[in-house]
């Protein structure tokens, strides 16, 4: 026991000589800046950003990539706060539940502290996280080495179930749908198994399969553009920012609802692909029905503003846990994150507590300076964001679309890959516009690969049956979880539509 | 929609079928992308009697009258977005790999600028001009990435 606890801070002290070395406290301090920007921007999403980003990371060390990319995540998802509270337009899908009481209050003169508040919750929660994935997930590295092909199988196909149950306001079918489009995604090119030709139809382009940034880039940098420009609606700011430091008071009253936010938005960033802005939503939910002043939410409460911002930044440390366990990102950006890490040879699952066994403190400790980052940038810059919130969208979102082109180009240096990422784009745009989410898309692209070589091994151990696969323990309990998921979605999916025809009648 | 995925999962179903066997049907290449089929088959069928029963084929009737066919098409969003996309496959499939990486991004920002009215004549030469430049230049020579 003590040997174990000794190795484990012999692993964190390591990691953390690698994230406080040169340049990677300044990389971070930077990064978490530029994400703070980014989030700010309506139109400039986390997910979109890293996407862009990941080819920028190529030519740097691993740590200084890690500190890079997290630094951008951390800030971009509290950065959304700043124009979901001052022009009532989410920066970020995940600071949608934040305008709800931000903007009442920017309306009342108090957007400075309003913000404030929300700095202060997104760097509660976003701590509270890395708490719960320092500990936990060391636990989680256990479990997934008992893992055979059958759970692989099963995961993979939970984690679309769920993602696509969680993701989508409309029925679950359309989660599923998109998900499944995902895994065929994956088909594409050469099988793994016999280097087999699927769905390639002679194009040599093809037998090297859907590359993943390309795909990304394009249904979340494109489509989000399209998206944004296809509007030509002006906003105005509120010009009355106010105080920015919240009082001690105001701190008290909201640390109950961060720990439950940070509770909340963990165990939300920890399913599959679910992602920030249902973390969001759901804290507010909750913390609307637990509070108090439950009452107060949605007419300027500072708690209901603090259940959100803090749950959505909760969700990192959260989505970083069956990332590292299992390579499943918890949310499309921490999806960016696996495909980043991938690139430079770090392959997360239970084997990576043997392969890179101090790249969970590294990921942990460059996590805190993230957060630390945010809450001394975000505080500071309060003023100069308001001014950059004043950017012309229909100037700024038209020079993303070089930045899309080289993204997308990079990685394998080939113009077929600025195909993809526009074909993927367009359909994403399609998608969004008939309510179908993204976030499952993504998944079954990742998991596809997965899916089915997992799938094909596990019958073969099993002699061409299933019988044997039944049997095993962790098996069964994901095999209940996703019944359970078809069934509660399928219930969901009849009760919209009995409301929906009660409310057209 | 749902007749849509039922035919794609046909589709799929096919093209599974038509593939090579090597030992056993089971790690054959085609044998998850069959199953993915039938889930399409599947979930478009239920997506295709929900429809029904909901009333969607009267709603599709009236989307397909020309009349609704215009005002789609003529709505500004639309428009917009056609637009938009159609100066994103220039740029894409026209311009890179032709001409040099900032001459298609000047063009391509100028012109998308031009039509969304996003500022002055002057101001769209200059700042198309310095966006491509400074693009160009920070990824070939600060990131050492190459330009298509």
């Amino acid at each position: 026991m003590f040997e174990a606890f000794a190795q484990q801070l012999a692993l964190f002290g390591s990691a953390a000589s690698q994230a406080f070395g040169f340049p990677q406290v300044f990389v971070t301090m930077i990064a978490t800046v530029a994400g703070i920007v980014v989030g700010a921007i309506p139109g400039l999403t986390a997910t979109m950003a890293l996407a862009l980003l990941i080819n920028l990371t190529y030519s740097m060390q691993l740590p200084v990539a890690v500190a890079f990319l997290l630094g951008v995540y951390v800030g971009a998802v509290m950065g959304g706060c700043y124009s979901a509270i001052m022009i009532n337009i989410p920066g970020t899908p995940s600071a949608a539940a934040t305008a709800l009481d931000g903007f009442i209050l920017a309306k009342k003169g108090h957007g400075g502290q309003a913000i404030g508040v929300g700095v202060i919750a997104s760097f509660i929660g976003t701590l509270f996280s890395i708490v719960i994935l320092i500990f936990l997930t060391p636990f989680l590295y256990k479990i997934a080495l008992k893992f055979g092909q059958w759970e692989y199988f099963l995961i993979s196909v939970f984690g679309i179930m769920i993602c696509g149950n969680l993701s989508t306001q409309s029925t679950p079918i359309k989660g599923w749908v998109v998900g499944f489009l995902g895994f065929f995604t994956a088909m594409i090119g050469l099988d793994a198994v016999y280097a087999y030709p699927r769905f390639t139809y002679g194009s040599y382009s093809l037998m090297g399969g859907i590359s993943l940034i390309p795909a990304l880039i394009g249904v979340f940098g494109i489509s989000e553009i399209l998206s944004v420009l296809q509007e030509d609606v002006p906003y105005s700011i509120e010009s009355q920012l106010g105080r920015v430091l919240p009082s001690k008071d105001m701190v008290k009253d909201i640390v109950h609802t961060a720990v439950r936010s940070g509770l909340i938005g963990c165990g939300i960033g920890a399913v599959p692909g679910a992602g920030e802005d249902i973390a969001a939503w759901v804290s507010y939910d909750v913390g609307k029905r637990r509070s108090k002043k439950g009452h107060l939410f949605g007419k300027g409460s500072y708690e209901g503003l603090a259940s959100a911002e803090t749950a959505n930044n909760a969700c990192i440390g959260g989505a970083m846990i069956p990332l590292l366990t299992l390579a499943i990102p918890g949310s499309p950006p921490a999806a960016m994150y696996l495909a980043a890490i991938w690139l430079h040879g770090i392959k997360p699952g239970p084997m990576l507590a043997l392969e890179s066994p101090d790249f969970l403190y590294l990921t942990a400790i460059t996590l805190i300076i993230a957060t630390f980052s945010m809450l001394v940038f975000g505080l500071a810059l309060v003023k100069p964001m308001v001014k950059i919130l004043k950017i012309n969208r229909k100037i700024l979102m038209p020079i993303i679309v070089p930045l899309t082109v080289i993204g997308a180009y990079a990685g394998n240096v080939n113009t077929f890959d600025i195909a993809v990422m526009f074909v993927f784009g367009i359909l994403g745009y399609i998608l969004r516009k008939l309510n179908y989410p993204m976030a499952p898309l993504v998944l079954g692209i990742i998991l596809g690969p997965t899916a089915d070589i997992s799938f094909r091994q596990a019958l073969m151990q099993g002699q061409g049956s299933i019988i044997p696969l039944l049997g095993r323990p962790v098996g069964i309990v994901l095999m209940v979880a996703i019944v359970w998921i078809l069934f509660v979605g399928i219930k969901n999916s009849r009760l919209q539509k009995d409301d929906g025809s009660i409310s057209a009648a | 929609m749902g007749v849509l995925l039922f035919a794609f999962g046909i589709f799929l179903v096919v093209e599974s079928l038509g593939m090579k066997v090597y030992n056993s049907f089971l790690d054959a290449p085609g044998f998850f992308p069959l199953i993915l089929g039938i889930i399409f088959i599947v979930f478009g069928l239920v997506m295709f009697i929900g429809a029904l029963r909901g009333g969607s084929v009267e709603a599709a009737k009236n989307t397909f009258t020309k009349a609704a066919l215009t005002t789609l098409f003529l709505n500004p969003q639309s428009k917009r977005v056609v637009i938009l996309s159609f100066f994103m496959v220039v740029y894409i499939f026209g311009l890179i790999g032709r001409v040099h990486f900032a001459i298609a991004t000047f063009l391509y920002l100028f012109v998308t600028f031009f039509y969304l009215k996003s500022t002055t004549l002057v101001k769209n030469i200059i700042i198309s001009a310095i966006s491509a430049l400074v693009i160009g230049a920070v990824f070939q020579y600060v990131f050492k990435i190459p330009l298509p």
